[in-house]
């Protein structure tokens, strides 16, 4: 039997955690509302960890690559519909300039979907990340929920050890 | 009026050792031509509309001021920024948004910003200080050592002229530079 949203989410929050990052930036997203909650008013709203929305996928790309710089920990959490505003960014900074970030993208448009139109940007995620050779892991209901937060935790070193960006798809809906 | 080499060379003097991101084209190019190449400087070499949020990042990260040497096109382009600096108030972050109205490297085409009260905005947005700046050597000195001694997060908006002398190719490899500068900021 497949894990429920609940145990999925709960595996990302776990993955997000075992990294123990620092800052957390965040955008709107209807299926992170159990991951977000968890670090805006749960357990993971500790002080010494700052978290904060950004506005545009391709701005917190640019933070994070300053967070980078500085030898700090970071994590992105955002939408597989906003991979297209992010691209530029992503290939004129922290790409070329080999600084590893890191960014867990959530994926829209599959089984379970209740949006008729968003199918059209988030089923073309993987041929945009290809076109553009960012380095990305994936997760979903064909994955052991046992195997999420390992997949993340080893997400957010491998950006580390070969200094690239490195995404983790997480498919919270199962499909 | 101020010229943008001039303007380069007085905020290099005021933030000698600080963390000094440039935004691209030819403010690199200029910079590089007045003081030469520094570890303190962040070459962002065609990442426009980034280098407000890639200091930003850089200001959260760090202690000591983040300076950050904006063009007014590039500003435009990176807009939603100024809205995340006013929420997050970084104390240590001092923007220069060098406003000569058009995108130079490109041909000189006008950009909004002649009808946009940057400072203005930075304000509404929470920024702690906001000022537009006289342009000239002495406006612009006294700007600098205002922002040396202020909470941050401050803007300033510094008329420049048009004039762009010629000047080099920077050519480099994106990934020394950036290597360069996070050795000199964790050294």
């Amino acid at each position: 039997m497949s894990a429920s949203f609940e145990q999925r989410s709960e595996a990302v929050i776990q993955g997000i955690e075992s990294i123990d990052p620092e800052f957390v930036l965040h955008l709107p997203s209807s299926t992170l509302k159990l991951v977000l909650g968890h670090f805006l008013d749960g357990p993971g709203a500790r002080p010494d960890r700052r978290i904060f929305p950004i506005p545009r996928e391709e701005e917190g790309i640019s933070i994070l690559s300053g967070l980078a710089l500085a030898g700090r920990r970071a994590v992105m959490i955002f939408q597989d519909n906003g991979i297209g505003n992010m691209l530029t960014a992503l290939l004129t900074f922290p790409q070329p300039y080999h600084v590893p970030i890191f960014g867990i993208v959530t994926r829209r448009g599959g089984l379970g979907e209740y949006n008729s139109m968003i199918h059209t940007i988030s089923e073309r995620s993987e041929r945009l990340l290809n076109a553009a050779d960012v380095r990305y892991f994936q997760v979903d209901g064909r994955t052991p929920v046992e195997d999420w937060a390992p997949t993340i935790q080893r997400g957010y070193a491998f950006a580390q050890t070969t200094h690239r960006p490195v995404f983790v798809l997480v498919n919270l809906m199962g499909g | 009026m101020l010229e943008r080499p001039e303007a380069l060379r007085l905020i290099d003097a005021a933030f000698a050792d600080q963390p000094l991101v440039l935004t691209l084209g030819g403010t690199i190019r200029e910079m590089l031509a007045v003081v030469g190449q520094k570890p303190n400087h962040l070459y962002c070499l065609d990442a426009m509309g980034q280098p407000l949020a890639i200091g930003l990042g850089l200001s959260l990260g760090v202690s000591q001021r983040v300076v950050v040497v904006e063009g007014d096109g590039s500003l435009l382009m990176g807009f939603s920024a100024l809205t995340t600096v006013g929420h997050l108030k970084p104390r240590n972050l001092i923007l220069l948004v060098l406003d000569n109205g058009v995108y130079l490297a490109t041909g000189g085409q006008p950009t909004a910003a002649r009808d946009t009260d940057l400072v203005g905005v930075a304000r509404a947005c929470g920024w702690a200080g906001a000022r537009d700046v006289d342009s000239s050597s002495d406006g612009l000195r006294e700007a600098l050592e205002w922002a040396a001694s202020t909470d941050g997060p401050l803007l300033m908006r510094v008329p420049v002229s048009t004039a762009q002398p010629t000047t080099d190719f920077f050519l480099e490899d994106p990934v020394v530079l950036g290597r360069a500068f996070t050795d000199w900021l964790v050294r």
